[in-house]
């Protein structure tokens, strides 16, 4: 893999530490490559091997809420930390109170707090003039029912037509945790007592990707695209040449959305579906590491460690220079195109793993990660998390990559 | 230092090398190249981020390990494993703390875990050829537990095809593959002397269960023959002749069939050496055939005056046939056969112990030739024993008792978590055969066992639950596959009962199970909490009930079952295990020994702190395990005593004391609490 930046070094020495939320190795080896002093804020258990590995870790229950909350302020006080890093979906808000403390600005809390709110993040997104879907917060089966009924009158739909679908979600998960599609009334009569209160929001037509956007001082330094060839399942990015077409469009929603979240620093996920006339409709948007091995495949695509870039984003303390020498060009800087396929099993009792050497001797094959597997009933998906496997390709045309995505995921590896 | 001259193994392809794999040379350069890169990304990785980097390097590891020139590549690089973080984290970190008996387990587990232990081998093979070094593991060392991992897994290296090797070919074909090139790289001259040892230790004990030492006689004839001792040769030659053909006229004949006819024809010196040819391999190896069933069975028709010479037994075995010939022979014929030639070494012993002149005794087994045995459990015994020889569950029931009986200290627990009711089994053959007799006839008929629990009769047919939770390892002698899944459940239902008094239940239960003989004193360290109370009183009784230095020379009359807590070779923790005492007695070098009864028949153990049980050289009687009388006292943790035999508690030295508490402490005792 060619490095794009592989002498690069901060141009000054930083004052404190910053503090990094969850537990990802990728985040700490990044702070560590580029000497940035940090501590690790991990879930109980996760401390003792780093200790023993010699970093500065900070137990902390990130469920737990209740008034004890100001002492792991005070131990990031203690440690001089200047600004929290949120690796992961739960620990956006600490890392929003910890900044809104740290830098007496009250107002990070509650743009963590909107992050984490699915149906506040749109209503915010609607309020600043961004294209959504219809949707709701609803707080039982009559009220899910009603948006059902209304939407589906709304398209204008009479007895006896197919009604369009609706979306349900948890207004606090991570991307497609807890997901359902309501296509009738049946569906909403087995939605079980505990998914209330949640959101619901009309359907979207149209091809999805996300953007993940790498912002200082409120500017977009540098922008991917990521397109789902089948969404939780494959992408390829940089994206084909239809959607890279739409990049000007695509950065312009991305700055309105910016504005409109008040994003200063770090990284946010959003995430657009673009219809058939070329019109992008905001789904929603994270603000923190991307799902499905992304940032890996922007860092072979592109040949910079999107981890180091998240920390150097996340930092008030980073300078212009540094960032210009860090950041390729979005569009010049692109040395091939990666894409990946997660492998999901598909019976519900595995034994083999057959890897067919057409795979392995194709030439825009990389690497897969999937061994025997455990001889036992497959485990439910939750969201898009436990695939048993990924297969990467790597290559310069991005309509050949797509197609080995959807064929090798087709493929029953798991006997 | 490898060795040049490598050791061509004729072993069988496995199954999983006509497999289509991607191992073309071409393919092996391409991903060791890759491999190469994904081991430079480790290397150079901060020590945190180790696990980052190490699915990279396991997978194409895996993808190498699918064929020779594979392994071959992958080999070149295991020099930088250790330095580059490959175990990092992971329980296989440490080289000097594996344990060779595990290695096999490994290399057939699943997802990632048989690559990493592959590499571990791999590890292991850099150091035994000088490639590596290691502070914690020398040559030797490495070279010592390849030797071990080999002996443990002779059967993947010889690719066996199993049912388990049929569903998972790959899996099984790399284990071999692997083997095999280890093998072929360290010095293998004396292998089959271990092997050979080995059956050794096993045979030592004369266990009724005998496949472990066929399959290693198999295994070692099928090893190289490189400079081993000539002892082990001839002794290896008697294994093979015990399981094969011993007599003359055996080894004339083309069958069974054949030599019955032979036998019939027969001159009376030929009869008799013979006789001789075949009593000599069953005294010496514990081991048997189907042609001395054959042999047995014709004696007894014909020449009955010959059936102490075909088996060898001694002057109270002879003394025994004498008494009531009609009585040995009648049982030989309904239950000596060659499909149950197993139970003639055990049919020996009873006659050797003289039981069978007992009244209660002999009443008991002939019961059981025309007992009218339940249905399920008339299925449970014919299950282990092939269709088409005519067999009976009356047969094999009665083959099984002659085993018990007649090995008493050969009762083992085999792969159940049961060891109370394999060491009740053996008490009572040993000291209550008719009651054992009693509890077979009705467990047979009935299919049901009950004991009495202070003054309740608890049946077994009552009963769910059991230690093992009704899962029994079928591979146990038929006795013991029709009263363990009994006795597990009454145990386990007398320790519910026994709960919750504030004191171990064995205290009462040992006594309700085995009988009244146990004796009525009971010292447990372990208190309901789980935590070590009272240990230097515990063991000045101990002393004071035991060592003839300070018991005024009280004899232990009845086995006294105890509890152990097993630790491993690093002197971890394992469990409790329950043993009995058999007798204390100073060895050959007079030097004071326990000696015990082990229904774990494992004959070469290792408990850490340099303490490992024998079964022979020290004075043992086939089936007893031994160990100098402290080490042994070290693992202890609960003993019956009676109080009206006990001598001087306060005069057992403080040094001794010492030393073993300090034992204790730094192994089990470490998962403990002390107060």
């Amino acid at each position: 893999m060619h490095e794009y930046n592989p002498g690069f070094a901060l141009s000054a020495p930083r004052q404190g530490k910053i503090a990094l939320l969850g537990y990802l190795i990728e985040s700490f080896e990044a702070a560590h490559k580029l000497g940035l002093d940090f501590v690790a804020v991990v879930p109980p258990g996760f401390e003792v091997g780093l200790q023993n590995d010699g970093i500065d870790a900070i137990v902390w229950d990130f469920d737990l809420i209740n008034d004890q909350s100001d002492a792991l302020l005070q131990q990031c006080l203690d440690r001089n930390v200047r600004v929290a890093v949120p690796l992961y979906e739960e620990c956006v808000e600490w890392a929003g109170a910890l900044n809104a403390r740290i830098q007496n600005n009250p107002r990070l809390f509650n743009r963590g707090l909107l992050f984490r709110d699915k149906a506040m993040m749109k209503r915010k997104a609607q309020m600043s003039g961004l294209r959504v879907g219809v949707f709701e917060e609803v707080y039982n089966r009559d009220d899910v029912k009603r948006f059902f009924k209304r939407v589906n009158e709304a398209l204008m739909n009479v007895d006896g037509d197919v009604e369009d679908p609706v979306h349900l979600k948890p207004t606090r998960a991570a991307g497609s945790v807890g997901h359902c599609i309501i296509r009738s009334n049946k569906n909403i009569d087995e939605l079980p007592d505990d998914v209330f209160p949640c959101m619901v929001e009309s359907h979207l037509d149209g091809q999805e990707f996300s953007v993940e956007a790498f912002i200082h001082n409120g500017k977009i330094w540098f922008m991917n695209i990521n397109e789902y060839v089948h969404l939780g399942y494959s992408q390829v990015l940089p994206p084909g040449p239809e959607l890279e077409a739409e990049r000007a469009k695509i950065r312009r929603a991305v700055e309105k959305l910016v504005k409109a979240f008040n994003m200063d620093n770090g990284v946010i996920h959003p995430e657009y579906f673009i219809d058939a006339e070329g019109e992008l409709n905001f789904g929603e948007v994270a603000n923190r590491i991307p799902g499905g091995h992304i940032f890996d495949l922007i860092h072979r695509a592109y040949g910079f460690d999107p981890f180091a870039a998240q920390l150097l984003c996340a930092d008030p303390q980073t300078s212009d220079a540094e960032l210009i020498a860090f950041f390729p060009d979005e569009v010049n800087g692109i040395q091939g195109y990666a894409g990946n396929v997660m492998i999901y099993p598909q019976k519900p009792r595995v034994t083999m793993l057959d890897v067919p050497e057409e795979l392995l001797s194709d030439p825009l094959y990389e690497k897969h990660d999937m061994f025997e597997p455990v001889n036992a009933k497959v485990a439910e998906r939750v969201g898009f998390g436990n695939h048993y496997g990924k297969i990467n390709f790597y290559g310069d045309d991005p309509e050949a990559i797509k197609q080995r995505l959807i064929q090798w995921e087709k493929f029953d590896f798991y006997k | 230092m490898i060795s040049t001259n490598s050791t061509e193994l004729h072993t069988k392809s496995a199954a999983g090398d006509s497999l289509p794999t991607a191992t073309t040379a071409q393919s092996v350069a391409k991903i060791s190249q890759d491999f190469d890169t994904a081991l430079t990304q480790l290397e150079q990785a901060a020590v945190f981020a180790k696990e980052r980097y190490q699915t990279d390097v396991f997978q194409l590891a895996g993808q190498l390990l699918q064929s020779n020139e594979g392994m071959l590549a992958l080999q070149q690089y295991a020099q930088r494993f250790d330095a580059a973080g490959v175990f990092h984290k992971g329980p296989w970190e440490h080289p000097d703390k594996l344990m060779p008996q595990l290695v096999g387990g490994g290399l057939l587990g699943e997802t990632v875990y048989p690559v990493l232990e592959s590499l571990s081998e791999l590890r292991m093979l850099a150091i035994a050829t000088g490639k590596s070094e290691h502070a914690q593991m020398s040559a030797q060392q490495a070279i010592q537990f390849l030797r071990d991992v080999i002996i443990n897994n002779l059967d993947l290296m010889f690719g066996d095809s199993s049912e388990a090797s049929r569903q998972r070919p790959q899996i099984f074909a790399r284990a071999q593959r692997l083997l095999n090139l280890i093998a072929a790289q360290i010095p293998m001259a004396g292998l089959r002397d271990e092997v050979v040892a080995e059956i050794g230790f096993i045979q030592a004990q004369r266990p009724i269960l005998v496949q472990r030492s066929i399959d290693l006689i198999h295994y070692a004839e099928r090893l190289p023959k490189q400079d081993e001792a000539a002892v082990s040769s001839e002794l290896l030659e008697t294994y093979v002749r015990a399981l094969g053909k011993p007599g003359p006229l055996s080894q004339a004949s083309a069958d069974l069939t054949d030599y019955r006819r032979l036998l019939r024809t027969a001159e009376s010196h030929q009869i008799e050496a013979e006789c001789k040819a075949f009593a000599y391999t069953l005294q010496e190896t514990g081991l048997s055939n189907p042609w001395h069933a054959v042999l047995l069975r014709f004696l007894g028709r014909q020449h009955p005056e010959l059936l102490a010479m075909a088996l060898g037994v001694n002057d109270y075995g002879i003394a025994t046939i004498s008494e009531d010939e009609s009585l040995a022979v009648d049982l030989l014929r309904v239950a000596i056969t060659p499909a149950t030639h197993a139970a003639i070494y055990g049919f020996a012993g009873l006659l050797e112990r003289g039981l069978l002149n007992r009244p209660a005794v002999a009443a008991g087994l002939r019961r059981l030739v025309d007992l009218d045995i339940h249905p399920e459990v008339t299925k449970l015994l014919l299950e282990n024993y092939p269709k088409g020889h005519g067999l009976t569950a009356n047969m094999i029931l009665l083959a099984g008792t002659f085993s018990v009986l007649g090995q008493p200290l050969g009762i083992g627990q085999g792969h159940n978590p049961t060891c109370q009711a394999a060491r009740g089994i053996s008490l009572w053959s040993r000291h209550e055969p008719n009651y054992l007799l009693e509890l077979i006839a009705t467990a047979a008929r009935n299919d049901l066992v009950e004991i009495e629990f202070e003054g309740v009769q608890l049946s077994s047919a009552d009963l769910l639950g059991g230690v093992a939770g009704g899962k029994i390892d079928a591979r146990l002698d038929p006795v013991s596959r029709l009263l363990v899944p009994h006795l597990d459940r009454l145990y386990d239902e007398f320790m519910r009962r026994a709960a919750l008094r504030g004191e171990d239940g064995h205290k009462w239960v040992n006594r309700a199970l085995y009988g009244r003989q146990i004796a009525s004193g009971f010292a447990s360290i372990l208190d309901i909490t789980g935590c070590v109370s009272g240990y230097e009183d515990f063991l000045r009784l101990f002393y004071a009930s035991h060592h003839p230095d300070y018991n005024d020379e009280h004899e232990l009359i009845y086995p006294n079952p105890v509890g152990l807590l097993i630790t491993d070779i690093h002197g971890r923790l394992l469990g409790p295990h329950a043993v009995s005492i058999l007798r204390v007695a100073t060895d050959t070098d007079n030097k004071l020994r326990i000696y015990f009864f082990n229904p774990n028949n494992e004959g070469r153990q290792n408990w850490g702190q340099d303490i490992k049980p024998t079964v022979s050289g020290h004075g043992e009687v086939p089936g007893e395990s031994s160990l100098p009388f402290e080490q042994f006292v070290s693992r202890l943790y609960a003993y019956h005593y009676s109080p009206y035999e006990t001598g001087d508690a306060f005069a057992v030295t403080a040094e001794a004391l010492q030393r073993i508490e300090s034992m204790a402490r730094s192994s089990w005792g470490e998962a403990y609490t002390w107060l």
